[in-house]
């Protein structure tokens, strides 16, 4: 089966749905339309930056242009997580990249390489959108992890210091604060995998169906990547968090002031 | 003897404030020195300093003649029970509360028997009923005690206590300062209660981060 195009016009009639909620939102007092259409303008414009640079990449399908592609989105996603978690860039980069990239790497090989096995490893068709799913959720939960854990000591630096007190070492006192921030980071997918099919069809599986895939392959591909999105959420906060302990502590187990943005 | 230990001309400067200004004191085993003066003159800094928790700008502390250090911070802090004002119990119950410390590596092999745990409470006079309380529903006057009887359990050389008569009523008080008049125990405190100030040999007067006076007791 193959998918049906849709057409200009009809592309132009389904921004045309979005006057609907524009005008209703508009009828309760939100004054919102700028934003909206700004919104709507970035996602035009990226997504068709990226289907002009995917086609590219597919037609090409080179190991180096495809590697290089995965190394540009780690690079964006280490500074993303960052941001997000209000750490500064330039002494936990190199940190939360060696986390991600390991762990992504790790589950996309895996996957592609001992599980999918297509004729090349490095087919873009394959690794390109598999590890752009598994980092996009390693991204979220690397960016609970770190802030989770931070804010947790920053607010809890008392508790910390009496641990400290009482003859902990380091990893033992930040041990709870630790547990703690990998839990919340691998909740939401231990939650999505709990209800993936009964609360909504998930967006790979979708995708496919829509593709012409039979049912039962799409449903064996959600089951890959959500194991892998798994897999690769725990592996890169819990390397993640480790990595960063030596940086964001002084010799004496004492957090620095500095390491957050606001410092 | 000894002294176990020794401010050497030690500065402390945070974010080009300065907090201690060439501090010079030593403490032998078994003294009981306290640490008076203004609010923001620098006397929990001496403890916190002592403890690795503010970085020393200029000089040395000696703890038993070993220098502080990273390298040493670990054997400092194990040989020292800090006591704030207002203690972090950091569990549940009263009896997880003091048995906190032997869940580390350092104490691991000296977890106390349910006999020792109820010596200590009973020398604080806190009943044996406490242990399976919860950490929320005691005053603060208990939880000071029991900061107080982990301290004890731990048998450590030193007891930096910093006010920790404040949140206790006359009877509780005077049985705190009997326990730690003990001739085998080393306090550095902040205080300011005229009873535990009379016990000790030694009162250190702080002045905006200097050290102005030490006035020693004869009879202590």
């Amino acid at each position: 089966m193959k998918t049906l195009d849709i057409e200009l016009p009809q592309m132009a009639l389904l921004y045309g749905l979005c006057l609907l909620p524009l005008l209703l939102l508009r009828l309760i007092g939100l004054r919102l339309s700028r934003d909206i259409g700004i919104s709507i303008l970035r996602m035009s414009t990226q997504l068709a930056l990226v289907g002009i640079y995917l086609k590219m990449l597919f037609d090409l399908n080179h190991p180096w242009l495809n590697g290089l592609w995965i190394l540009v989105m780690l690079l964006v996603a280490d500074l993303s997580i960052l941001r997000r978690a209000g750490l500064k860039a330039r002494d936990f980069a190199l940190a939360t990249f060696t986390a991600i990239a390991f762990s992504v790497v790790f589950s996309t090989a895996y996957l592609v390489v001992l599980v999918i096995q297509p004729a090349h490893f490095y087919d873009a068709r394959y690794i390109v959108p598999l590890a752009g799913m598994i980092l996009g959720n390693c991204l979220q939960g690397n960016v609970i992890a770190l802030e989770r854990f931070y804010s947790a000591l920053r607010k809890s630096e008392n508790e910390y210091e009496t641990f400290l007190m009482l003859g902990a070492t380091r990893w033992e006192a930040v041990r709870p604060y630790f547990r703690e921030a990998v839990k919340a980071a691998i909740n939401p997918t231990i939650a999505s995998m709990a209800t993936m099919g009964l609360v909504s069809l998930p967006g790979m599986m979708t995708g496919q169906i829509l593709g012409g895939s039979e049912p039962w392959l799409a449903v064996k591909y959600q089951i890959a990547i959500m194991i892998c999105i798994f897999t690769s959420t725990t592996f890169a906060s819990i390397i993640n968090l480790k990595l960063s302990l030596n940086i964001a502590f002084n010799a004496f187990d004492v957090l620095k002031d500095e390491v957050t943005e606001k410092h | 003897m000894l002294p176990l230990i020794r401010f050497d001309q030690v500065s402390v400067t945070i974010h080009k404030k300065m907090i201690l200004s060439g501090i010079s004191f030593a403490l032998s085993p078994g003294e009981k020195a306290a640490l008076c003066g203004k609010s923001g003159s620098g006397k929990s800094s001496i403890l916190k300093t002592l403890l690795g928790l503010l970085p020393v700008t200029s000089g040395t502390v000696y703890f038993q003649e070993l220098p502080l250090t990273a390298a040493s911070i670990q054997s400092i802090r194990s040989g020292t029970a800090y006591i704030g004002q207002e203690p972090m119990l950091g569990t549940e119950t009263v009896r997880e509360a003091l048995l906190l410390p032997f869940q580390f590596k350092t104490h691991r092999y000296h977890r106390p028997t349910e006999a020792q745990l109820i010596e200590v409470l009973q020398r604080l006079q806190l009943p044996a009923g406490i242990l399976s309380q919860p950490g929320s529903r005691i005053s603060g006057g208990e939880k000071q005690r029991i900061a107080l009887a982990r301290g004890l359990l731990l048998g450590k050389k030193l007891y930096l206590l910093d006010e920790v008569t404040s949140a206790l009523d006359a009877e509780s008080k005077a049985v705190v300062l009997e326990v730690f008049s003990d001739p085998d125990l080393t306090v550095l405190s902040v205080a300011h209660d005229p009873e535990w100030l009379e016990r000790c040999g030694v009162i250190f007067e702080l002045e905006a981060g200097r050290l102005t006076r030490a006035a020693h007791h004869e009879n202590t």
